[in-house]
């Protein structure tokens, strides 16, 4: 099933959004960094968020404090006081009304003194991000440079305060000049922009970083499945072709069988006797027929194992029998033709777990083309040798090996003693140039076209003979034997290394 | 566009499009460097160590407009996008929600062709995500008019005037041409806003109003319909 496609975010990540102080500063450093202005600058300082909620609060409470806050009146009013400060708008340019027990004064835009009835007073900065307002320091409360002595207020508010220990507290409290607040107040709300700034900048980055992968990811999945529905595509349509093949091949197989019975009986005179030149046309027709039918029983063979319906039967066997069966088979016809076979079996008894006729089929196809490829006065070697090998050694050749060497202690196959049978066919022929070597397993690949009509044959030999090679976990390759010719190495892992081989067979060839 | 109506506010997204190393940043900052101080934020830059951008680059423009009697807040974000064509997703995530497009192009003829191939980039994503460019108001930038060997002027102008787009002539580092080519946008994306929200009735701000407030907001009082008109077809240079 099609996996539905995700469509690309339909909301802008980097949309106007409110920015909030609290989101991209950490309250702990915020808290820090009060306490360090506090240090500084021995001045209260507070940051508001912009819906009023505290967020940072750092400052010893004066001494003039301490007397009024003696009285549960004086308690209530240093609340309020607190609370209209909270709630002053340092952004809006109105007068700031004189109310009960705080008045206020709006001094444009960039600041707001408001004014406690003790005679002390805040200052209360906006913070500015983006041209918005984002919340508020308020410094103090602190003795403004020209304050004389204790308010009417103060008295109106709490008659019953001794009037005379308000002033001298109020007196004895170190004096803040409006121009030193001024700086005090715009270092503090540059700080701190500058760090809203900054975070915001790092929030958004993040934000950019997890929704550019995001998108990266959702082309990276359309451009797959993409890839996935044409590989699909591809799978059916080699199906559809090795099922055709096979098809043709059967087809044309029947006809063939008639014509070389026919012809086999025509040769044997079973239809009256013929001339010398009828019988050689008759042996000619003969002869090609089997040609055809080599070839056809060869497409058929590739069309099975292509589409995995050819039962390979495996059986315990030694490759000795075989080898001496090919070469006994093959000899003659290469001995007429000039071409020495030699078969050297050196210690070669290794069970292997195989399918005799199959393996059979391989080294005649592979002795053939030795013979077929080399010249008159050549000599072609077959040997045979047992050697131990590596745990995955042969799937490494196969070029499908995962296993890589981190953890390789812990993936790869028990080191037991693995043996494998390494079959050589050596030939002085004409070679196989290097570029060329990779290719010659492909089917229907033929080095030099111009060498099929010189010395016949297909082209689906070697491809055949690779299938079936890797159907029994083995593999096949070339090299050129110097100064002259072609080698090709079979190497066939014993029945016991094959029981402990992991499976990478692809499932087409699979038994 | 997101519009607020309760606390009659509008913010509109410009995003400078265009080649790697084209001049987009180097556009924001010349614009930072020429719009009044208190109209402007903070002009932020995401970028690497070798000064490539690497997300975007947006400077936040806020103006003001009184009319009758209420205040309407504008907040213009201009945007730039990372040019490289490795961050093709990081593109289509900054056009997400464009209300217009400068698109600047490199005038040195050997950049012909990335030119091409960047405006193709624009035109997919836009398709990509569901959008046509010929909805969103678009003005072409050719920056870089201080260098050699470069696209002949009278090429440009004889291109500009077959084209539909409005066409600017800048060089960023300069600073020339780059506020002309803005409001040349600027103009053309409330102009096509107004048409799809009637921001004419609703808010009380026709084009040539919100045009004439910007300017003054951003320092350049009275100028702003001579810069926004200042490109190839129109004056006829």
């Amino acid at each position: 099933m099609r996996a539905s496609r995700v469509p690309p975010p339909a909301f802008d990540v980097v949309g106007d959004l409110n920015v909030r102080i609290e989101d991209v500063v950490d309250r702990e450093d915020l808290f820090e960094m009060c306490r360090s202005a506090q240090a500084l600058f021995g001045l209260g300082v507070r940051v508001y968020s912009s819906e009023g909620a505290l967020l940072a609060n750092e400052g010893r409470e004066l001494s003039m404090c301490g007397l009024v806050n003696e009285t549960a009146a004086g308690r209530a009013a240093c609340g309020a006081t607190v609370n209209r400060a909270k709630s002053v708008d340092p952004l809006s340019s109105a007068e700031v009304s004189d109310g009960y027990l705080a008045r206020g004064r709006a001094l444009g835009a960039d600041h707001v003194v408001h004014a406690c009835f003790t005679g002390l007073a805040y200052r209360i900065v906006p913070l500015v991000y983006e041209t918005r307002h984002v919340g508020r320091i308020v410094l103090g409360p602190y003795a403004p440079a020209d304050m004389k002595e204790a308010p009417a207020l103060l008295v109106r508010t709490l008659p019953t305060l001794d009037r005379q220990e308000a002033n001298a507290r109020l007196l004895g409290l170190p004096r803040f000049e409006p121009s030193a607040l001024a700086q005090i107040a715009q270092h503090l709300k540059t700080a701190l922009e500058v760090i809203i700034f900054s975070s915001h900048k790092a929030y958004l980055t993040s934000k950019m970083h997890l929704y550019s992968v995001r998108e990266s990811y959702r082309t990276l999945e359309e451009k797959n499945e993409r890839l996935e529905e044409a590989l699909a595509r591809l799978k059916e349509l080699d199906r559809l072709k090795s099922n055709f093949l096979g098809t043709v091949s059967h087809e044309l197989r029947t006809p063939l069988t008639s014509i070389i019975g026919y012809s086999e009986m025509l040769a044997d005179g079973i239809a009256g006797p013929l001339a010398t030149e009828q019988a050689e046309f008759v042996d000619t027709i003969h002869r090609k027929g089997e040609q055809l039918l080599a070839l056809i029983v060869g497409l058929l063979d590739l069309s099975k194992l292509e589409s995995g319906t050819m039962s390979l039967r495996y059986a315990p066997m030694q490759i000795g029998p075989t080898l001496k069966e090919v070469v006994s088979t093959l000899a003659p016809g290469a001995l007429k033709k000039g071409v020495e076979v030699e078969l050297a079996l050196d210690r070669t008894f290794c069970e292997l777990a195989g399918d005799a006729e199959r393996l059979r089929q391989v080294f005649v196809n592979l002795v053939d083309n030795a013979v077929k490829f080399t010249p008159k006065g050549g000599k072609v070697t077959v040997t045979a040798t047992v050697r131990t090998i590596e745990p995955g050694a042969l799937s490494e050749v196969r070029g499908t090996s995962d296993v890589d060497d981190i953890g390789i202690v812990l993936l790869a196959a028990p080191h037991l003693d693995q043996k494998a049978v390494e079959v050589t066919i050596t030939d002085t022929g004409i070679g196989i140039p290097p570029a060329d070597r990779a290719k010659v397993f492909d089917a229907f690949y033929q080095v030099d076209s111009s060498a099929t009509r010189e010395h016949g044959g297909t082209g689906l030999g070697l491809s055949i003979v690779r299938r079936i090679v890797e159907a029994h976990h083995g593999v096949v390759s070339v090299q050129a034997n110097e100064p002259q010719g072609t080698i090709f190495v079979v190497t066939l892992p014993s029945a016991h290394a094959r029981r402990v081989m992991p499976s990478r067979v692809p499932p087409a060839v699979r038994p | 566009m997101q519009l607020n109506f309760a606390a009659r506010e509008v913010a509109i997204k410009l995003v400078y499009y265009g080649p790697a190393l084209s001049g987009k940043t180097t556009n924001l900052k010349a614009l930072h460097a020429r719009v009044a101080e208190e109209s402007r934020g903070r002009l932020m830059t995401l970028d690497t160590k070798d000064d490539r951008t690497l997300f975007f680059d947006v400077l936040p423009l806020v103006f003001r407009a009184d009319v009758d009697g209420a205040t309407i807040r504008v907040r213009v974000k201009v945007f730039t996008v990372p040019g490289q064509v490795v961050h093709s997703s990081t593109r289509r995530l900054v056009l997400q929600g464009a209300d217009g497009i400068v698109f600047v192009a490199d005038s040195q003829v050997s950049e012909t062709e990335n030119n091409a191939a960047s405006f193709l980039d624009l035109r997919a994503n836009f398709k990509d995500m569901g959008r046509s460019l010929a909805q969103v108001p678009l003005v072409i930038q050719f920056n870089k008019r201080d260098l050699v060997k470069i696209r002949r002027d009278a090429e440009i102008d004889d291109l500009a005037r077959r084209g539909t787009d409005p066409v600017y002539k800048a060089s960023a580092t300069r600073g020339e041409g780059v506020i002309e080519c803005f409001f040349g946008l600027l103009e053309r994306a409330w102009r096509s806003l107004d048409k799809e929200h009637d921001l004419a009735s609703t808010l009380g701000l026709p084009s040539d109003l919100f045009l004439e407030r910007a300017a003054a907001s951003l320092g350049y009082d009275e100028t702003a319909r001579a810069l926004s008109a200042a490109s190839v077809r129109c004056c006829g240079s």
